[in-house]
């Protein structure tokens, strides 16, 4: 289990002759068959015998207290085994932190804790039955009398939330007032985005099933050895005990990152029946069973000479959290960071109201911090006639002006420059209005995307046998982005052998701890622990390099069966005992911004065309094209789709999702997939997403940057500045519809 | 602008006649229950409830073909098409994704058309011949066109609704509605795709309509 060094990962990578540039292989997807046959087993997938059926029932109030259960009818149902309430659980599950102060949890607040209810959509009962019906029907016969505080805080704007700036956050370089005043071209505007939900295909299903006091746990994860340590603190038993699995998972995109408080909830369930218990939450519940993104304000102040130049920034946003704990994502830490300026301040504030608090979402701070910034730059182009490519072309730097640290890599004009050539951006004619077609009123724009590259402790073990297979595992995770294919693909490089003799094994908590699958770090973190396990065999059999072939030679003439090595690799950054972390799970990717004497950021370019409806005002993204420049591309395939789902994602932020709030009790009014609009097939035209070569070997040892959320980040703004290229409007409060384009001319 | 989905139609028809062709009281409770996420909070008694209910969830038998087999099941009758082939046939191929015919994951074939197997009852599918997922590809192996198509072109990312997405395209092939990419993304926007494989998706319908047509 030693701790690779780095000069022997470097060594290790040199030896296998590994490209860090972009991989020429686009090999299909691991799992392809599984996916297309429905043989891939997600969680609520697996059948546990004489399983019986939990059914959450769910607060109709948003702030006060249960005053009485009526379970009478409820009871009545024959079929039903259970019922879970406050009254009935006693103090169990325990109070244990959530990952803000420390913990496991992805929010504080238990939910059957007390008869307290702090926001609307709270488990307050789960019912236990034969099947699904009748837990279902009896759900719907618990008769609850509630003592409402109203009106609830719904929302940043209400006069019941508290607003509370995190100082932690401030960020102040120079002395910006005094810049502001002076600057001969100012920008002062405000911006807002709205609550959004991930909304994964896969509903929120957990499956429990106690054998003796060994609990296992199906329930798709991007991080299953958060949800066993975390459990085991939360129902105080040895995380020994506790096993996780979920080998499949039907999309997260940060719903599925941290224990939530459901789990413990069927865990105990099982326990009290001796039985087997399924949760499928439904739809509608899933809006508050997991985080979200949460609503939030900016405020940005730009000062500029007249050539262009940013002589003052000023970043400010709102972030809506829960009266339970202060989320923010703060990602002023970034907008600060991404272009030249010597007077800068950054603020971030965090709003409590009666919602249930948020998490992380598919770039969860740079989705909305980037479109206010990169609106306002656009803003800023128009007051000076200039193009907006050329504005981010004299405000480019090679080191970020907060801290003055160098970027290990940055490409942002390549990534502008080989976007717009795609495009045909040169054809732009500057004026608002200019280039309409017929009805059609079109309008192109652009914006920066930006990621931070993160990456975390990870570890993998490496199997070659003597017939040349090879076997990878690690408790990582699929989601969709490839992980399955990754593993096989870096195992089958360093160990030159046809990625078809690979077979991997991951999300289940019996393998070599991971990351959490957050961040985009899952390649980046775990990349560098298979290259390590799989250098770790090479030496053994005293090969240096693994050109097609050789390592399988040498291991059919070893005389051995088998040779297996573990390899864990501690992410840049991170401090040495931050290893034990891995084994607690507790690995958090680290980098970005935090990092003591560099910062590494993936960037991109998102050009837009969109079309107007003249008269209906109908807006379409026509369409799209995304250079990103991201590292070492080790699947140009599976990242192909990472970027073009996350550039649809963006499409989806700027013109259609919005969880729409009934203020009155702070309810959500379209909790359902049919009210909650995202992207679907006929909305989305032509989307190119472009990966211009990159080489970071700072980074981390496999040079990669992680391409899972950047797709996301600027498409809002670019949409916005071509809708206002198109019709001389400027919006700035995401979602863009049809309604914000009448009444005003 | 998400619903487009034709195949809407026979399947909300036929829960119709089932419901009026059950037990009065059956029905009631049948009807009650899409409605029932308006909130516990409303007690909802009406009068000998418990009588009337305990007609839905008497055990009803039947059988159901499925990939060219018939199963005997014993089921209650709320239970829709969807659960029946999950948790009671064993084929979990076939996906939930809202259960309430708005996004397309447990789309299956009945009688060779597409269906929302969340918005049909499992009593209601006596009779008609069901295909999912599971049934397509060749005893020894070989995949649908459709399926090869998934793959070549990468139509998936998390495959969650990937199921659903390849019968929907079949059915959408059959109905002539795959001849341009307009036609293929508008006929298939019943089916959402969250990882947002579209463009792909398209791509593969393409490809298997000519497969499928030779
Ligand atoms: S599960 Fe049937 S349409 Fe969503
Ligand atoms: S592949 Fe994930 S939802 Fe379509």
């Amino acid at each position: 289990m030693a701790e690779p060094t780095s000069a022997r990962r470097q060594a290790g990578m040199q030896s296998a002759g590994m490209k860090k540039t972009n991989s020429e292989r686009a090999s299909p997807r691991y799992e392809s068959r599984e996916k297309v046959t429905g043989m891939a087993r997600y969680p609520a997938d697996m059948r546990l015998p004489r399983v019986a059926h939990a059914y959450l029932c769910t607060s109709r109030i948003a702030r006060g207290t249960i005053q009485a259960f009526d379970l009478a009818a409820a009871k009545a149902v024959p079929g039903v085994l259970d019922i879970l309430t406050h009254e009935t659980i006693g103090d169990q599950p325990r109070q244990v932190p959530a990952i803000y102060q420390g913990g496991y949890l992805s929010d504080s607040f238990r939910p059957l804790g007390s008869a307290e209810i702090a926001y609307w959509g709270q488990p307050i009962a789960v019912v236990i039955a034969e099947t699904y019906e009748i837990a279902r029907e009896a759900a719907r016969r618990i008769d609850v009398t509630y003592a409402s505080q109203s009106p609830p805080a719904a929302t940043i704007d209400s006069p019941e939330a508290v607003t509370q700036p995190l100082a932690p956050m401030d960020i102040d370089v120079g002395d910006f007032d005094v810049a502001y005043a002076r600057a001969p071209v100012k920008i002062d505007t405000r911006y807002s985005t709205p609550a959004q939900h991930q909304n994964p295909m896969e509903l929120f299903a957990t499956q429990c099933v106690w054998e003796g006091d060994h609990l296992t746990v199906h329930e798709p994860s991007q991080y299953v050895n958060n949800l066993k340590f975390g459990l085991a603190e939360q129902l105080n038993i040895a995380p020994e005990r506790i096993r996780v699995i979920s080998t499949y998972v039907g999309g997260a995109f940060g719903a599925k990152g941290f224990l939530t408080q459901r789990t413990a909830l069927i865990a105990m369930a099982a326990r009290r029946l001796g039985r087997p218990v399924k949760l499928v939450a439904t739809r509608e519940q899933g809006f508050t069973v997991s985080g979200y993104r949460a609503e939030t304000r900016h405020h940005v102040q730009l000062g500029a000479n007249r050539d262009g130049r940013l002589t003052a920034l000023k970043h400010e946003g709102w972030e809506l959290t829960s009266r339970a704990d202060t989320v923010a994502m703060g990602a002023v830490s970034m907008t600060t960071r991404l272009y030249a300026c010597p007077n800068i301040v950054g603020r971030v504030n965090a709003v409590s109201a009666d919602r249930s608090t948020p998490g992380f979402m598919r770039a969860p701070g740079e989705m909305p911090y980037a479109f206010a910034l990169e609106t306002a730059l656009d803003e800023l182009s128009c007051e000076l006639d200039m193009d907006p490519i050329e504005l981010r072309r004299v405000n480019d730097t090679r080191t970020e002006p907060v801290g003055g640290l160098p970027y290990t890599s940055r490409s942002l004009m390549q990534c502008f420059d080989s976007a717009a050539a795609a495009f045909g951006w040169k054809d732009r004619t500057r004026l608002p209005g200019s280039m309409r077609d017929g009805d059609w009123l079109v309008g192109w724009g652009c914006a920066t995307a930006f990621y931070p590259t993160y990456a975390g402790n990870s570890a993998a073990r490496v199997r070659l046998s003597a017939d040349g297979r090879v076997h990878v595992s690690s408790a990582t995770h699929e989601l969709g982005q490839g992980a399955y294919t990754m593993m096989a693909q870096v195992a089958a490089e360093e160990l030159g052998v046809p990625v078809e003799q690979v077979t991997v094994s991951l999300g289940d908590t019996d393998l070599p701890p991971a990351v959490v699958a957050g961040g985009s770090s899952t390649t980046a973190s775990l990349a560098p622990a298979i290259m390590a396990a799989c250098d770790a065999i090479r030496a053994r059999l005293g090969v240096t390099d693994a050109t097609s072939g050789t390592v399988s030679t040498a291991m059919a003439t070893s005389g051995m069966g088998s040779i297996e090595e573990f390899a864990e690799t501690r992410a840049p950054g991170l401090p040495a005992d931050s290893i034990k972390g891995l084994y607690r799970g507790m690995a958090t990717p680290f980098g970005g911004v935090h990092m003591a004497d560099r910062v590494q950021f993936a960037l991109g370019a998102q050009f837009v065309e969109v079309r107007v409806h003249a008269r209906t005002h109908e807006i379409r993204v026509a369409r799209a094209v995304g250079a990103f420049a991201a590292g070492r591309i080790i699947n140009a395939r599976t990242a192909h789709g990472q970027l073009v789902g996350g550039m649809i994602w963006g499409i989806g932020s700027a013109l259609h999702e919005q969880t729409e709030l009934d203020e009155r009790n702070a309810s959500y009014l379209n909790a359902n997939l049919a009210d909650y609009l995202l992207p679907v097939n006929a909305d989305i035209h032509d989307i190119e997403a472009i990966m211009v070569p990159e080489e970071d070997s700072l980074v981390n040892a496999a040079g990669v940057k992680g391409v899972g959320e950047i797709g996301v980040v600027g498409v809002a703004a670019a949409i916005s500045n071509a809708i206002h290229h198109a019709t001389g409007r400027r919006l700035r409060d995401l979602p863009f519809r049809i309604e914000n384009l009448m009444n005003e001319t | 602008m998400n619903e487009e989905q034709d195949n809407n139609q026979p399947v909300s028809r036929q829960r119709r006649r089932f419901l009026v062709g059950s037990a009065q009281g059956g029905a009631a409770a049948l009807f009650l229950s899409p409605l029932g996420n308006l909130g516990a909070a409303a007690p909802r008694k009406p009068a000998s409830s418990e009588d009337i209910v305990s007609d839905a969830r008497t055990p009803l038998p039947m059988t159901l073909e499925v990939n060219g087999k018939p199963h005997s099941l014993r089921l209650d009758t709320r239970m829709t098409l969807l659960d029946a082939l999950r948790d009671e046939i064993g084929l979990t191929g076939t996906k939930k994704g809202c259960d309430h015919g708005q996004c397309g994951a447990c789309t299956v074939l009945v009688d060779g058309r597409r269906e929302l197997s969340c918005l049909t009852l499992a009593v209601a599918a006596q009779g008609r011949e069901i295909q999912t997922i599971e049934g397509l590809a060749n005893a020894d192996g070989a995949l649908h066109p459709m399926q090869q198509a998934f793959i070549e072109h990468d139509a998936f990312q998390c495959g969650y609704c990937t199921p659903g997405q390849i019968l929907s395209a079949i059915g959408c092939v059959r109905e002539g509605h795959a001849d341009t990419p307009e036609s293929i993304r508008e006929f298939m926007s019943g089916n959402l795709c969250r990882c947002a494989a579209y463009p792909n998706i398209v791509a593969a319908v393409t490809q298997a309509r000519q497969a499928m047509e030779e």
